[in-house]
């Protein structure tokens, strides 16, 4: 559906583009986005996710037709909007005549007209040819409106709607002219927490309902894992790992993804031994071993994920009887309503563990940490 | 379009397409724009440079040397600057905070802003300084004589730079409160309410965020009311000279004055104001461009709510009054007084027994009143429509395109602002007695004249707000598939419509005074209001002029209460 | 334009090229024309004399009822007469229907003051554009007209009855502009008034004295005549110095009439004796009579257009103007040029502004006016 092939964008590109001299020399460019691959299914909903600056809204805007990359192609549904082939005349399809839907951080409603002449402007501004009467206009409009739940606000003015309502609005001009594909530009950052949730899943619903293959763009790790499809994690504007939320949760390809997403405790370390996919990793405070289906030669530098679920905290020892058992002093906890979180001290390390409100242990109490092997990651050294 | 195609076939193809490329209106519209801007502003540079830096013997450096060359030329810059830039700063802090008060708070009394925002603008400066000399003149003051039994005789002394810098700030702070006004209203209230939840008070909020908020409208103020301060003329003229106060202008006046004019030295003295506003122009847009600082117009809706004074109000009532009674009451009542005079003198009983309407009657008799008022009318209304509209183009192309060399586009529109009016009279006849096209003589030629003489006022007004509009609210447009044009039509003219509004008023209402170019293009038959004025000032007929005044200033108030009224149905609507 | 860029890839955008070959136009078309400031070539006729002069030197000759025969059908064919003035618009407005009456000539008008006449005229005769006819000014702009070469020589038996001050090489004053003190009565009793222009050198006038800015053309008539007076330099400079001493200085006559009329001042040094009548006549307490002598006169003069597109309407208007008009400008509170039955400055010493000193020297003496209000040091030789 969406096709997206060695997509660069530097900050100094346009002006050397001017100058035409490629030849500019390579250490001075700054890249926003290099040379970025993926590809969307049909009807999927895909996710770049990363810090502010790692070049995903460069991305997406590229998407749009608002940023000019300077190399690349980009395919929606067959038809190539930007390309720059060697030897092929460069070509990129403006963004107004792209056909997709977009909707903005800040919703980018037009403070100027009211709820429904905001979603019926992309039906106005179509060609002449393809520009629909003024009936199926409207019908267009209130059937979209009517999706969004935003029927009986039609003749409002558009500034009037509370942040929620103002994003259902941003969601039903962009799906108004029913695109191939939808992009999103953090759409739910600028609600509180708990409109963020419902909203969520009210997108997460559209989006299934109708279908529509969406790219989106967040910095919200929860956000990516209950929305996406797949999800491409994207740093200094690399794609660093690419896959379904589930493998980049559990299998993170290095520190920094799994740091970005979800909370872990990390234990540097080096490789001692290898028996099939079981390795054993030597730290600083003991040995752990841990099931990884990397090939990683003895001696080398790793460092061991260790996510808090994966620990188990107890006051009694089953020494012998399981792998990864450490001892250590429980220093603070926390309960978070549906979970109970002890910080505990083994040796030179912290770490956080995540378990079950029953169990709740006073801080200063000796407890057994314990690391299910198949549930820690192994990730090679930056 | 690779790499040396010989094909005729190709070539032509190319050509071609890149014909149909440049059709389409986007393009057409930014040229003609980018073309008529630097037109307007080429034509008077062109003739005031070479007439600076070229004589019969080619390049020369005399215009300098004779215009600096001056021994008083110190002290002259010294007053020049002490002038301009205290009333600059007078009517920024005036303008700014009535601006403030008007939309952002409940002050009381919001309908005597209207008046006081307009009325300074409409009164020719002429009679606007000679009615605060009646006020304040230490001598005959009407103000020295109320206050004379408290502070003893001449307290208030308008014949100083202080003076000079009251009349002149106040009756510059129009334009800013314009511009200010324009920048509050599109901006979002919860910027400030949040500064407010922080612990911050009012004046802190004022202070800290909503000032830098609305910094380039500021800074926009800041040069045109410099600018403009260092090339008033009336005001130096008639109260500075009277103790020897000698500012720039004088200078400019005294070498244009001598035949033939001494275009080089006046040049000379327009390039250094040129520098001085090249140099600000490129402040401001530094200042405007950091990104998205200032794009206070986002797609989040908010509902522009005033801010509570609170016991603040009746003193903030109390102000407002006092300014109203001084910037209008005051000088307008002195016009109004003298208008039903038979010649000025000092109120007394004497005096209102000989008041009679003759004036106004003797000003009904003037053969060309009518036809001057019309084509005021004719030439006020047009060249405001006119350079907003371009000026609304000429800002999105320095704002939001990335065209290289649209910082010129800039540049060029604030040219005029340093041209002396006579110049452009001169260098306008001088174009257009050898153009083919038969518009010397006509009304056109004042048109242009009007249009090239308030591009720069138009373009800070449009820039202004440009600066304020988040570009992802043209995003959005463009993505929903709106053509350049749609986009400009349908989303950014409404949302610029504040800011341009207000440039539209504000060249409305100013180029009724415009006398020094007018009055060596019009034509018979071409009269406008400011001519009349120059005769009637010409003729001693005082009384007269100041009647003249008192129709002037309703006039422009009901077609200012007009677009007003108008204006209100478009762009952000107002609870 | 035209050529195809050779180099691979596009130079900018369509847009961007547009915009520069846009401002490239510009610029020529700002540059054609060559200088437009470049020193005043001698204007108009390049060979023998025009259709109007031979029409003015046909008529030249004539006199009395045959020279009016001959001009009034010529001039009722010709149908309108362009004349530029700065006479002022309540003097011009009567002159103007007071001419229309008479002869079936429709006149436009324009009117500015005399050195905006004279920079529209030069501006207008560079470009062979024949915007009047007729010219009717001050004898300094006059006087420069005649060096652009662009008056002709007018001559007749009512220019013969001018004086000679105002009968000059391609003009004829119609008019004088009288400089005397004038005084406010309220203030000054006729015991105080001044009776000598010495008398505005005493101190007691300090601070309540007004001079004109621009009054060059007096400064040095009266600078003259004192000096033809057996003064030496140290005395005239000291009785200026005197005047200006504590003098305000005020920009037009208008104003400084009106702040006379006000009490802004007791004594205006030198204002024109029809702007204070005017004043006297509607009840002002202002005066100016018995007149300080001499009082000095200042011409204001016509002039006949070489390239005149109405000559016949032309030289018509000025023998109207010499002849009828006299009496319409005594109407009109003015100093006629011509004299005719009893003369109410029969008395009164009148001297002319010295001309000749004025254009040769003007800038020079203007400079040392300059000075002189100032409260400058004395000029030193230059």
């Amino acid at each position: 559906m969406l096709r997206i092939n060695n997509l660069v964008k530097s900050f100094d590109g346009e002006r050397r583009r001017r100058r035409n001299s490629p030849s500019a020399p390579q250490e001075a460019r700054v890249f926003a986005v290099n040379d970025v691959s993926f590809n969307v299914e049909n009807g999927q909903l895909f996710t770049l996710l990363g810090p502010s600056g790692c070049g995903k809204t460069t991305t997406l805007r590229s998407i749009a037709g608002l940023e000019r990359p300077d190399s690349g192609t980009i395919e929606v549904g067959g038809r190539v909007l930007f390309s720059t082939k060697e030897g092929k005349k460069p070509l990129n399809v403006p963004a107004n005549e792209r056909g997709l839907g977009m909707v903005f951080q800040s919703y980018a409603i037009w403070p100027h007209m009211s709820v429904f002449d905001n979603v019926a402007f992309p039906l106005q501004v179509k060609k002449r040819g393809d520009r629909l009467g003024r009936k199926e206009i409207s019908e267009r409009v209130m059937r979209v409106l009517e999706t969004m739940e935003l029927a009986n606000l039609a003749d409002r003015q558009a500034t009037k709607l509370s942040g929620g309502q103002q994003q259902r609005l941003a969601l039903a001009r962009a799906l108004v002219i029913e695109p191939p594909l939808l992009l999103l530009d953090e759409p739910l950052s600028n609600l509180d927490a708990k409109l963020r949730e419902s909203l969520r899943y009210e997108l997460k619903r559209v989006q299934r309902e109708l279908g529509i293959t969406s790219v989106y763009v967040t910095h919200d790790q929860v956000e990516a894992l209950a929305l996406s499809n797949s999800i491409a994690v994207m740093r200094n504007g690399n794609v660093v790992q690419l896959g379904r939320p589930r493998e980049i949760y559990e299998n993170p390809n290095c520190r920094f993804v799994a740091e970005f997403i979800g909370t872990s405790n990390f234990l540097s370390g080096n490789v001692v031994s290898k028996d099939g996919d079981r390795y054993t990793v030597n730290t600083v405070d003991g040995q752990i071993v841990l099931d990884s289906a990397a090939n990683l030669p003895m001696g080398t530098d790793v460092i061991v994920s260790v996510r808090p679920e994966a620990v188990e905290v107890s006051t009694t020892s089953r020494q012998g009887e399981v792998p990864n058992e450490w001892k250590g002093t429980v220093l603070t906890r926390a309960y978070l309503g549906d979970s109970l979180d002890h910080v505990v001290g083994v040796g030179k390390h912290e770490l956080r563990t995540r378990g079950n409100p029953t169990t709740s242990i006073e801080p200063g109490t000796e407890v057994y940490l314990r690391m299910d092997p198949a549930k820690l990651v192994l990730v090679p050294v930056d | 379009m690779t790499t040396a195609s010989p094909a005729v076939p190709a070539r032509k193809g190319a050509t071609l397409g890149w014909l149909r490329r440049l059709g389409t209106p986007k393009l057409i519209i930014i040229v003609v724009v980018a073309g008529v801007i630097g037109y307007l502003a080429l034509v008077p540079l062109y003739y005031l440079i070479w007439g600076t830096f070229f004589d019969a013997n080619g390049f020369t450096l005399g215009g300098f040397a004779r215009a600096y060359g001056d021994p008083r030329v110190g002290g002259m810059i010294g007053n020049s600057l002490w002038f301009a830039v205290g009333a600059a700063v007078l009517s920024l802090v005036v303008g700014t905070a009535l601006a403030y008060l008007n939309v952002r708070t409940d002050v009381p009394f919001k309908g005597l802003f209207f008046a006081a925002s307009i009325i300074p603008l409409i009164i020719p400066g002429i009679l606007y300084t000679i009615a605060w000399i009646f006020l304040a003149s230490p001598d005959i003051g009407l103000l020295n004589k109320l206050i004379e039994p408290v502070f003893g005789p001449g307290f208030f002394d308008v014949f100083t730079v202080w003076g000079m810098v009251w009349v002149e700030g106040l009756h510059l702070s129009p334009i800013v409160f314009l511009l200010m006004v324009a920048a509050f209203r599109s901006m979002d209230p919860s910027l400030e309410e949040s500064a407010l939840m922080s612990g911050a008070s009012r004046w802190q909020v004022f202070r800290r965020v909503t000032v830098p908020l609305t910094r380039p409208a500021i800074v926009a103020a800041v040069l045109v009311m410099v600018v403009r301060s260092l090339e008033s003329f009336e005001v130096p003229a008639l109260l500075g000279l009277q103790n020897g106060i000698y500012v720039f202008t004088s200078r400019i006046y005294f070498v244009l004055r001598t035949y033939p004019p001494d275009l080089a030295a006046a040049g000379a003295l327009a390039v250094g104001l040129l520098v001085f506003a090249v140099i600000g122009v490129a402040i401001s847009n530094l200042v405007g461009r950091s990104g998205k600082t200032y794009q206070t117009v986002t797609g989040k809706g908010f509902r522009p709510r005033p801010m509570e004074l609170g016991k603040w109000r009746p003193v903030m009532g109390g102000v407002i009054v006092l300014y109203f009674f001084l910037t209008v009451v005051g000088p307008l009542l002195v016009l109004l007084y003298t208008s039903l005079l038979k010649f000025y003198q000092a109120p007394s009983t004497e005096a209102f027994a000989s008041m009679s309407l003759d004036n106004y009657r003797q000003l009904f008799d003037i053969s060309d009143a009518m036809t001057a008022l019309k084509n005021s009318l004719a030439l006020g209304l047009g060249s405001a429509t006119l350079v907003m509209v371009l000026m609304a183009v000429g800002a999105w192309i320095v704002v939001r395109s990335r065209i290289p060399g649209r910082q010129l586009v800039d540049h060029l529109s604030f040219v005029p602002l340093v041209i002396p009016g006579l110049v452009l009279g001169l260098a306008l006849s001088f174009v257009y007695l050898r153009s083919p096209i038969p518009i010397y003589g006509t009304i056109f030629i004042l048109l242009i004249a009007y249009c090239t003489r308030y591009m720069p006022y138009g373009m800070r007004y449009a820039v202004t707000s440009m600066h304020q509009i988040s570009a992802e609210l043209e995003e959005s447009a463009q993505v929903s598939g709106a053509s350049w044009w749609q986009t400009f039509r349908r989303v950014l003219l409404p949302l610029l419509s504040p800011g341009l509004l207000a440039g539209w008023i504000y060249i409305l209402v100013v180029s009724f005074r415009e006398l020094s170019s007018s009055i060596l293009l019009y034509s018979p038959g071409n009269e406008v209001l400011s001519i009349l004025i120059f005769e009637q000032y010409e003729n001693g007929q005082f009384t007269v002029l100041a009647a003249l005044g008192v129709v002037m200033v309703l006039t422009l108030a009901v077609l200012v209460i007009i677009a007003y009224k108008l204006g209100a149905k478009v762009g952000l609507r107002q609870d | 334009m035209n050529t195809a860029p050779l180099s691979g890839r596009r130079s900018g955008s369509p847009a961007k090229r547009a915009l520069a070959s846009g401002s490239a136009l510009v610029l020529l078309l700002a540059g054609c024309g060559g200088s437009p400031t470049a020193a005043a070539p001698q204007a108009t006729t390049g060979g023998g004399p025009t259709a109007a002069e031979k029409l003015y030197t046909e008529v030249n000759g004539m006199t009395g009822q045959q020279r009016r025969d001959k001009l009034v059908p010529l001039a009722e064919k010709e149908g309108t007469l362009d004349l530029y003035t700065s006479m002022t618009s309540d003097v011009a407005d009567v002159v103007i229907k007071a001419f229309e009456d008479q002869f079936n000539v429709t006149v436009n008008l324009y009117r500015a003051g005399s050195e905006t006449v004279l920079q529209r005229i030069v501006q207008e005769q560079k470009a062979h554009y024949q915007g009047n006819d007729v010219v009717e000014t001050n004898a300094t702009e006059l006087f420069d007209l005649n060096s652009e070469g662009v008056l002709a020589t007018y001559d007749g038996e009512r220019r013969r009855m001018v004086p000679d001050a105002g009968r000059q090489q391609g003009w004829t004053a119609t008019r004088f502009n009288l400089f005397a003190p004038s005084w406010n009565t309220k203030l000054v009793t006729p015991d105080q008034a001044p009776k000598t222009w010495e008398d505005l050198a005493d101190p007691k006038w300090d601070g309540k004295l007004a001079m004109e800015i621009s009054d060059s053309d007096w400064y040095l008539t009266l600078y003259g005549y004192w000096k033809k007076k057996g003064k030496t330099d140290d005395e005239i400079n000291k009785l200026f110095a005197d005047m200006a001493k504590g003098a305000k200085i005020v920009k037009g006559h208008t104003v400084q009439g009106q702040l006379l009329s006000a009490g802004q001042f007791s004594v205006v040094a030198s204002n024109y004796s029809y702007i204070v009548e005017q004043a006297k006549a509607k009840g002002a307490p202002v005066d100016y009579q018995p007149y300080v002598e001499p009082v000095i006169a200042r011409p204001n003069g016509i002039g006949l257009m070489k390239a005149a597109k109405h000559p016949a309407a032309a030289m018509l208007f000025t023998d109207w103007l010499l002849q009828e008009g006299q009496a319409l400008l005594v109407k009109q509170g003015l100093t006629p040029a011509i004299v005719e039955g009893d003369d109410p400055l029969k008395d009164v010493e009148i001297i002319p502004i010295d001309v000749e000193e004025l254009t040769k020297n003007g800038e020079e003496w203007n400079k040392r006016y300059d000075q002189v209000i100032s409260n400058g040091e004395q000029v030193d030789g230059n």
